[in-house]
């Protein structure tokens, strides 16, 4: 009986130990490798070769600097909340890139002060960014009262349109990307003469297909990017540059309720799936690969660019990419919304000096171009000495091409987060996507629904004082 | 015993010192899990209440549109999907606690779900009601009739969520159930019968009030469970359409790791603690 009582002893305190170090460990091995440890989180790419191309420059810098580098890849749903929960913490890595930096926490936290200022970086790279995409990276402090540059933006996407060429031909329409109409109701009536012609050529084969893979759900940010881009397509604004809501203005209230009525409309009229209204990110990338959806509105280029590694012939001959049709107001074109992603610094970074030259050796033109390559061209490089590459400017290149001519032909603007973090708060509540919902599923007015959209708007602002 | 007679009455230490010795004995076994409970319970607990003690908070997640709906939705929820799941689990025990080789094969088989891990299993569910292409309006209109856009409306949405949540959690407390009938003295059965009952007056008179225990007390512990489940409203509907299927949980979860709103994302759990701590509250009453 003593025996048994005396073994319990160290078996209690073993567990306990044992406990204890899976808790604190980390952080020790975290504090004995300080100095030139580096520790670097960043999104996983969606092709591999984005991953394999990073990885090499990082192991290449850590060798020649003799750094150890913990260089981690992480999907970007887990990696943003990860990224969040760090900076709550304060236990964060020294350096984080993450897709979803500018949606979700650039702003938020530079507001909040917890980003090291990276201008010094920025004024370095100055003469190499491409203007647009380098101001996206100044954000406010309101803790240090002041604007300065807390991300720096290394690659972006704007919104381009794909299609299956071969739907387009079995409707009796000409596939050429050229011929595709380019003003606003003769575009918009093409995808819907597809799905009309198809489904009643082959109602066995076509009856559920859909003319236009419209994401409208209020789970993806898909949704906001494309709402935003046609409501300058309507010439709308939400807010100011000095981060003014203006959205509740007569002009703009008409130009959203219009934008809306023409998401809704789509919709009801049966040209966009009905589960376009609960689609994540993927989902319309999903559609158009199993060939449910004609054609699909998409803020990157990473359908064709799946493509490109499994199957040559669709990447080439039968996927087309076109860009945005003519505003439906003056027949004219309007500006390209560009998502720059970013890198970021945590302020309680415990190396930060060292994440600023690992950044810069990634930046440097031979090294992000590789890196960025890997993406197939799925992002346009925040450089112009790498945008220039031959990469980037192969007219015979169905896709890339003209995704590049988005970033250097076309005017581009930013986000409305550029203006006021704010907006991360309109973006999360996805308010867009609140408001087609309203209308779709509640039956109410598109008025009506803007105007709680624009109201939800103004007492979010009022709260970020 | 003469033993320990002589051992008493020639050193046995004063009564204060056996005292000490033995709380010091006891407290040196208990403090591991002391230690651990603070560390992983305690700490976190107290602090989110600190956290949530700040006033300022409130008005802000009470002013968020969805608020008031996403509250209505955990009830129902957690309501629906805990009172049906464990019906279903008490009556299904009936045929799972059978002693013979078919009611075996059949229990192995109904604890599929069970294993499942939760992410295929909602996808699997969610691509079976796509409005399009799922394999639920397939069938529908092989039959005839019209298929429906399932997780494009609030209530069939829920209605989806509660589904999964009674199919995945159904046979883990079927199997408690069996338990509980198999620990039932047969003798009551035996006397029951030499008595003249019917299935039925079985079930209301003698297998009822022996489970009627475990049976609340299984419910306040889903409960319990269910108020905190975030997997399975964020996978399936992702609060969609128009934010109208959010719970608490993904609420929170949006605020904390979206927004990185970490109070808001406290002060919304904080409004389901009164009702989690009631429920535990009545569970420990029980036990007792």
């Amino acid at each position: 009986m003593k025996t048994r009582r005396l073994s319990a002893w160290p078996a209690a305190w073993i567990t306990a130990l044992c406990l204890g170090l899976a808790l604190v460990g980390p952080g020790l091995v975290g504090v004995a490798g300080a100095g030139e440890k580096l520790v670097v989180w960043w999104n996983k790419g969606y092709y591999k070769e984005e991953d394999e191309s990073l990885q090499k420059i990082a192991d290449a810098w850590a060798k020649e600097n003799n750094v150890d580098l913990e260089l981690t890849f992480t999907i970007q749903d887990d990696l943003g909340p990860k990224i969040i929960s760090a900076l709550i913490a304060r236990r964060v890595p020294d350096v984080a890139f993450c897709f979803f930096n500018d949606f979700h926490i650039s702003p938020k936290f530079a507001w909040d002060g917890k980003l090291t200022d990276v201008s010094d970086v920025i004024n370095e790279l100055k003469p190499r960014y491409i203007e647009s995409h380098m101001s996206t990276g100044r954000l406010y402090n309101n803790a240090e009262k002041k604007w300065a540059y807390y991300a720096i933006p290394i690659e972006a996407q704007a919104l381009g349109s794909h299609y299956w060429k071969d739907m387009v031909q079995e409707a009796g329409l000409d596939p050429d990307p050229k011929k595709i109409p380019m003003t606003w109701k003769e575009h918009w009536a093409f995808w819907r003469k597809v799905q009309d012609t198809l489904r009643k050529k082959d109602p066995a084969k076509y009856g559920k297909l859909y003319g236009i893979g419209m994401t409208e759900s209020s789970r993806s940010t898909d949704t906001i990017y494309n709402f935003e881009q046609y409501l300058f397509a309507f010439h709308g604004e939400v807010i100011t540059p000095e981060g003014k809501v203006v959205a509740g203005e007569a002009k703009n209230r008409e130009a959203i309720v219009k934008t809306l009525t023409f998401f809704t409309s789509i919709y009801k009229e049966g040209y966009v799936p009905p589960d376009a209204l609960t689609w994540t990110d993927a989902d319309n990338n999903v559609n158009f690969n199993n060939r449910t959806v004609v054609m699909t509105p998409n803020p990157s280029i990473s359908i064709p660019g799946a493509h490109f590694f499994t199957n040559k012939d669709n990447y080439y001959n039968k996927i087309g990419s076109i860009l945005q049709p003519a505003s439906p107001i003056d027949g004219k074109g309007y500006p390209y919304l560009i998502a720059v992603k970013q890198i970021i610094i945590p302020k309680d970074a415990k190396n930060p000096e060292l994440g600023k030259k690992f950044i810069k050796h990634v930046l440097e033109a031979k090294n992000f171009l590789q890196y960025v390559k890997g993406s197939n061209g799925r992002w346009f490089p925040s450089f112009k000495d790498v945008g220039a590459d031959t990469f980037f400017n192969d007219p015979k290149d169905p896709h890339v091409y003209l995704a590049t001519q988005q970033h250097t032909k076309y005017p581009t603007r930013p986000f409305y987060f550029s203006y006021h973090p704010a907006y991360v708060q309109v973006y999360t509540e996805n308010v867009w996507g609140k408001a087609i919902s309203r209308v779709v599923t509640e039956k109410w007015s598109n008025e009506q629904a803007v105007d709680e959209a624009v109201t939800r708007i103004e007492q979010i602002f009022k709260s970020w004082k | 015993m003469s033993e320990t007679t002589t051992v008493a009455y020639h050193g046995a230490p004063p009564r204060r010192e056996r005292w000490l010795k033995r709380t010091l004995l006891g407290l040196t076994f208990c403090s591991p899990l002391v230690l651990i409970f603070l560390v992983l319970v305690i700490t976190p607990i107290t602090y989110m209440i600190y956290m949530g003690l700040d006033a300022s908070i409130y008005p802000a997640v009470f002013s968020v549109p969805v608020f008031i709906q996403t509250l209505w939705n955990t009830v129902i929820f957690v309501g629906v999907a805990v009172n049906v799941k464990m019906f279903l689990s008490l009556v299904l025990s009936a045929l799972f606690s059978q002693e013979n080789r078919t009611a075996r094969i059949l229990a192995g088989v109904f604890l599929l779900p069970w294993a499942i891990p939760a992410l295929p299993g909602i996808l699997a569910f969610r691509w079976m009601l796509n409005g399009q292409w799922g394999i639920v309006n397939k069938v529908l209109n092989d039959l005839g009739f019209a298929g429906y856009a399932w997780l494009v409306h609030r209530n069939t949405a829920i209605g989806a969520a509660i589904t999964y949540h009674i199919w995945k959690y159904l046979p883990f407390w079927t199997l408690i159930f069996v338990a509980g009938r198999r620990s039932i003295p047969k003798e009551m059965y035996e006397a029951g019968v030499i008595d003249g009952t019917s299935p039925l007056q079985k079930f209301r008179y003698i297998t009822f009030p022996m489970l009627r225990n475990l049976y609340l007390i299984c419910s306040l512990l889903s409960m319990v469970f269910t108020l905190g489940d975030f997997v399975i409203i964020k996978i399936m509907t992702g609060g969609a359409p128009g934010d109208s299927s959010h719970v608490l949980a993904t609420l929170a979860y949006r605020y904390t790791f979206q927004m990185g709103r970490l109070d808001w994302g406290i002060g919304t759990f904080v409004t389901a603690l009164p009702i989690t701590l009631l429920f535990i509250f009545i569970l420990i009453r029980w036990v007792k």
